[in-house]
């Protein structure tokens, strides 16, 4: 600050001091919005560069996507959020543009896959199955050299396809995620009994009753109830009947070709 | 249903034939109490009755013969299929017209024989008279044993069809007035226009 002058001047000298600093600031201000604005279109065209030359990768490359998931994450950038918010603000289709649709495009492909598979197995597991599941059938019908997909692609894809209603959603039992195709609530039994079931495959009555101390009518109770929504098969060329998840086909596969 | 006994026809190795995922699942052999659920069951049977008959040429299958195969029985799991669930399966596929009852439907113990149809007599009438056009042997005369046995057919799908069938495939093409078959017996031969 300058020096505290005395007199009537002082006034005229500080006004004029002010009077600077507010223009300096002014200045300062627009220099760093313009500059702010270059880094912005630099940043803007740079990353749409990214998303073009890198299109490829993003859809075959799975650690590549995934990273540029995280990258986007980061910036604070939802590359799907964008097109699946509602209603169509400025900012929505401005992500959907710059990245050339081909990151949606992705998805959106891969959640037609999603609904396909969900449709197909729908009558032998209720429309309730692993997000495993669902990955590794989509392999299974793609061509030799397909772009690869992981778990974390599926589950953005099902985010994909909220807009359409409330039907497609992901549920989590134990540690396994579920992708469920029908708009039906399981009860606390009725998870406890699937999430049982994650650990050899099957459940029993008898296993119910003694791991959850449940009383025979209540085990019963759940098990039926799963049954009839196709949720469990039942395997009654066994000691005590066994109520398997067909989920598990595919892990037993994999026993198969390992032994 | 543990005990392990050898069966009687076991046949070669199916070398080639890798069973689906379906077939190492346990419950895959009961019949499902659910209605939707029994649905999904039979047809995925269904597919694998149809591809197991294709890759080891089986034209009819036999029930009670074919129970102890390990179409049915999955030795490594110790689980089978009952002669009456078979038959519910096959019965199911007769509905979906990929198969059909050879005399009447058997009842109880003998479980009966069935045609399966991994291609339909239509389809086979179809593959023998493109093979025909495709060789240019319009108008020539064949006999059935040359038709299924020789080796000109032996890369075709065809080629070892049971005799009973080709002569149902072969009705086909003269009832839309493709083919003549004439002779008797095993004599037969058989024209194509």
């Amino acid at each position: 600050m300058s020096r505290k002058g005395v007199g009537l001047a002082a006034f005229d000298r500080s006004r004029i001091t002010s009077a600077q600093y507010a223009s300096h600031g002014n200045n300062l201000r627009s220099t760093h919005s313009t500059s702010l604005a270059t880094q912005l279109s630099v940043f803007r065209s740079l990353l749409q560069q990214f998303a073009q030359t890198h299109a490829k990768d993003i859809r075959s490359n799975p650690n590549f996507r995934a990273e540029f998931a995280r990258m986007c994450a980061a910036i604070g950038v939802d590359p799907l959020a964008s097109s699946s918010g509602a209603g169509g603000k400025d900012g929505g289709s401005f992500w959907a543009q710059m990245l050339g649709g081909s990151v949606n495009d992705f998805y959106f492909e891969l959640a037609v896959r999603v609904v396909e598979v969900c449709g197909n197995t729908r009558e032998e597991n209720g429309g309730l199955i692993g997000v495993k599941e669902v990955k590794d059938r989509i392999m299974s019908t793609r061509m030799e050299g397909g772009a690869e997909i992981t778990e974390d692609d599926i589950l953005r894809a099902v985010g994909t396809l909220k807009p359409l209603g409330s039907s497609y959603s992901t549920l989590t039992v134990g540690h396994k995620i579920y992708i469920r195709s029908i708009p039906k609530e399981l009860n606390t039994d009725q998870s406890s009994v699937l999430e049982a079931a994650q650990l050899l495959g099957y459940v029993t009555l008898s296993m119910l009753m003694v791991n959850l101390r449940w009383p025979r009518a209540r085990a019963r109770t759940a098990i039926d109830d799963l049954v009839g929504e196709s949720i469990l098969w039942v395997d009654k060329q066994c000691e005590e009947w066994e109520y398997w998840n067909p989920g598990f086909m595919l892990e037993a596969e994999e026993n198969a070709n390992a032994g | 249903m543990t005990t392990t006994h050898t069966s009687t026809s076991p046949g070669p190795p199916p070398a080639t034939f890798s069973f689906p995922r379906d077939y190492y699942f346990p419950p895959f052999f009961t019949r499902q109490p659910q209605r939707t659920t029994f649905h999904a069951q039979c047809q995925k049977w269904s597919s694998l009755i149809q591809a197991y008959c294709r890759a080891h040429r089986i034209w009819k299958l036999s029930l009670v013969d074919a129970l102890d195969t390990d179409l049915f029985y999955n030795k490594r799991l110790g689980k089978r299929l009952s002669m009456a669930d078979a038959r519910e399966i096959v019965e199911f596929m007769r509905t979906e017209g990929r198969a059909e009852w050879i005399g009447k439907p058997g009842a109880g113990e003998e479980g009966g024989t069935a045609w399966i149809w991994w291609r339909t007599p239509e389809e086979w009438a179809g593959a023998i008279a493109e093979w025909i056009d495709g060789t240019a042997q319009k108008n020539t005369v064949l006999t059935l044993y040359e038709l299924t046995e020789s080796e000109a057919t032996a890369s075709e799908e065809f080629h070892g069809m049971d005799p009973e069938l080709l002569q149902k495939a072969l009705n086909v093409l003269v009832k839309r007035g493709k083919a003549q078959v004439f002779g008797q017996e095993d004599q037969q031969g058989v024209k194509f226009f």
